[in-house]
């Protein structure tokens, strides 16, 4: 086996995973204009859902899965509508936001550990015996393939989104300006909270999908958003494409530094790769 | 009785934690998030001395502060190139960067396993075995700390800062170098994070990186916030807040397991609640 196919493999993988969180997490920077940190947290509740329905209630796999994408996008709405939509209201600053984003995180995390403990589990029953392919020499399990079908569809919908629909409009105007798009009749209100719905489902997704790739624990939903912002940032805040862009970027660099270097290092690779951008090209490789 | 001096000497720490962070985030209003990381080095660093050297714990202490400052002047130095939420998210990096490091340079800090054996102080034949006595050397260092607190914030080097805050272009124009002030700050409060680090080794003997991570510094975050930003007393009343809250949940009759966790949704909950009613905290002269 190739050592150099393998980890392309992997980079994409891990690309895709990052560029589904870097989407969501653009949508709602694109019309919210803040760090929602706690947007991690709907990774993590999606991952345990599909847990607690399908491993621990024994439902259907694709019944649960549904369930779980929805369960993490509701949350995300009952978090928008509870904590941040009051605080912009407000006219807080973005720090103020931040910070009350970090509350949610926390919390969020503490209480899935409280219910299912913090230990690490899998989601899939056959761990080990999947199905696995070969493409140009890199190994990839079925799992891994079905991430990178479904990381494919939602960035091909969300682009469709933009595009096409009347809502895609409306949350670019709202991003352009919220009181003109007010002004023209747009529901801002309804526009946001359904942004955050849209962007905590895909997180929702990314978590369940990762649960079945590795497995899930209580900060995974931490680690997955760092990444998605750091794609973000890399790309271009903002930015939807750029997102996307800068995610398949971190999962190259992680992986081929991984290689280099040792596995432990990836978050550091993270990082590090994160302050080099913010330090010398702030804007990200596609501006907005 | 042992207990409660357990408790004290925690909040003799934490205040000492908060009292320095404070001086960054409520008075310079730069929101970072990497005191953990500080306080880990001056940790790591104190220990590394006694365990291998069996030195002065004083002589080490001081070691571990210039150290920490070097190392935070660096830091501080890649930050003070960004404003605000990006700010933060670079000290999140940094925050995880060194974490990792205390976590994979495994030669030096025995990684995950931790450093266990590590010395108490003693001074002039009087070692501080006993935990009273350990009490009123960790009340002496919090009350060293909060009188340079007080000295410096009621200086006019603190009302430069202040002016940092409340507008930076202004006091640029007045010919302060804003940069020089924003790096000196940075380091006297990582400086004294590193007490901090310093005695919290030789307390609990053992360090491992699981008490330095990202989570650590926003419960610090969450102290400074609480207690009131831009107020000495109020980092102390966030301390002994923070600190005695989880062990009434504690005495409730939670498990120790459940008990952790429920510290953790309890200032999550503590964020989100003051940034939603009072983002100036309790005795805040300052709000983001």
């Amino acid at each position: 086996m190739d050592i150099i196919p393998q980890l392309i493999v992997n980079s994409i993988i891990a690309g895709a995973i990052y560029a589904m969180i870097a989407l969501g997490f653009n949508l709602i920077y694109g019309t919210a204009k803040f760090f929602d940190l706690g947007y991690g947290a709907m990774a993590t509740i999606g991952g345990y859902t599909v847990f607690y329905f399908y491993k621990g209630l024994g439902l259907d796999l694709y019944l649960s899965v549904i369930l779980g994408v929805l369960v993490a996008g509701v949350i995300g709405v009952v978090v928008y509508r509870l904590v941040y939509a009051p605080l912009r209201k407000r006219k807080s600053s973005g720090m103020v936001l931040l910070v009350a984003a970090l509350g949610v995180m926390t919390a969020l995390q503490s209480i899935v550990a409280i219910i299912f403990t913090s230990q690490f589990q899998t989601l899939s029953q056959n761990a080990g015996s999947e199905n696995v392919y070969t493409i140009f020499g890199g190994v990839i399990t079925q799992t891994q393939l079905i991430i990178l079908i479904l990381g494919l569809l939602i960035m091909i919908g969300i682009g469709l989104l933009f595009r096409y629909t009347l809502f895609g409009k409306a949350i670019k105007a709202v991003g352009d300006d919220e009181e003109v798009s007010k002004i023209v009749g747009i529901n801002t209100s309804r526009v946001i909270g359904w942004t955050f719905f849209i962007g905590s489902a895909i997180a929702g997704l990314a978590g369940i999908l990762v649960g079945f790739d590795t497995g899930i624990e209580p900060t995974m939903g931490m680690s997955l958003l760092l990444k998605g912002v750091i794609a973000c940032i890399i790309g271009g805040i903002g930015n939807v494409y750029g997102g996307v862009l800068g995610a398949f970027l971190l999962g190259f660099i992680e992986n081929f530094g991984i290689w280099q270097i040792s596995g432990e290092w990836k978050d550091a690779i993270a990082f590090g790769v994160l302050i080099i951008f913010l330090l010398f090209r702030p804007q990200g490789i596609l501006k907005k | 009785m042992e207990y409660l001096i357990h408790i004290a000497i925690l909040i003799s720490i934490y205040a000492i934690l908060g009292l320095s962070l404070n001086l960054v985030v409520g008075f310079t209003g730069l929101l970072s998030v990497t005191q953990a990381a500080f306080y880990g080095i001056g940790a790591y660093v104190t220990a590394i001395l006694l365990t291998s050297t069996g030195m002065n714990f004083f002589l080490a202490m001081l070691i571990s502060i210039v150290i920490t400052a070097v190392l935070s002047l660096a830091i501080g130095f890649v930050l003070s190139k960004f404003k605000d939420d990006y700010y933060a998210l670079g000290s999140f990096g940094f925050n995880v960067i060194i974490y990792s490091i205390f976590l994979n340079w495994q030669s030096l800090t025995r990684g995950p396993l931790g450093i266990p054996g590590i010395p108490r102080p003693s001074l002039f034949g009087l070692t501080f075995s006993e935990n009273a006595w350990f009490l009123v050397l960790a009340l002496v260092c919090a009350l060293i700390i909060y009188g340079i607190c007080q000295y410096i914030t009621h200086s006019s080097f603190g009302r430069v800062l202040k002016a940092i805050r409340e507008d930076e272009k202004a006091i640029q124009v007045f010919g302060y170098r804003v940069l020089w002030y924003k790096l000196a700050i940075f380091v006297v409060s990582a400086g004294m994070a590193a007490v901090a680090g310093s005695l919290f080794a030789s307390y609990i003997t053992f360090i491992d990186p699981s008490s330095f991570t990202l989570t650590e510094s926003i419960f610090i975050l969450a102290v400074v916030i609480l207690g009131g930003m831009a107020n000495n007393k109020g980092a102390v009343i966030g301390a002994i807040c923070l600190i005695l809250l989880p062990e009434i949940l504690r005495f409730v009759g939670f498990p120790d397991e459940i008990a952790a966790q429920m510290r953790q949704v309890v200032y999550g909950v503590i964020l989100i609640l003051l940034m939603l009613y009072r983002p100036q905290g309790l005795l805040g002269e300052y709000r983001f």
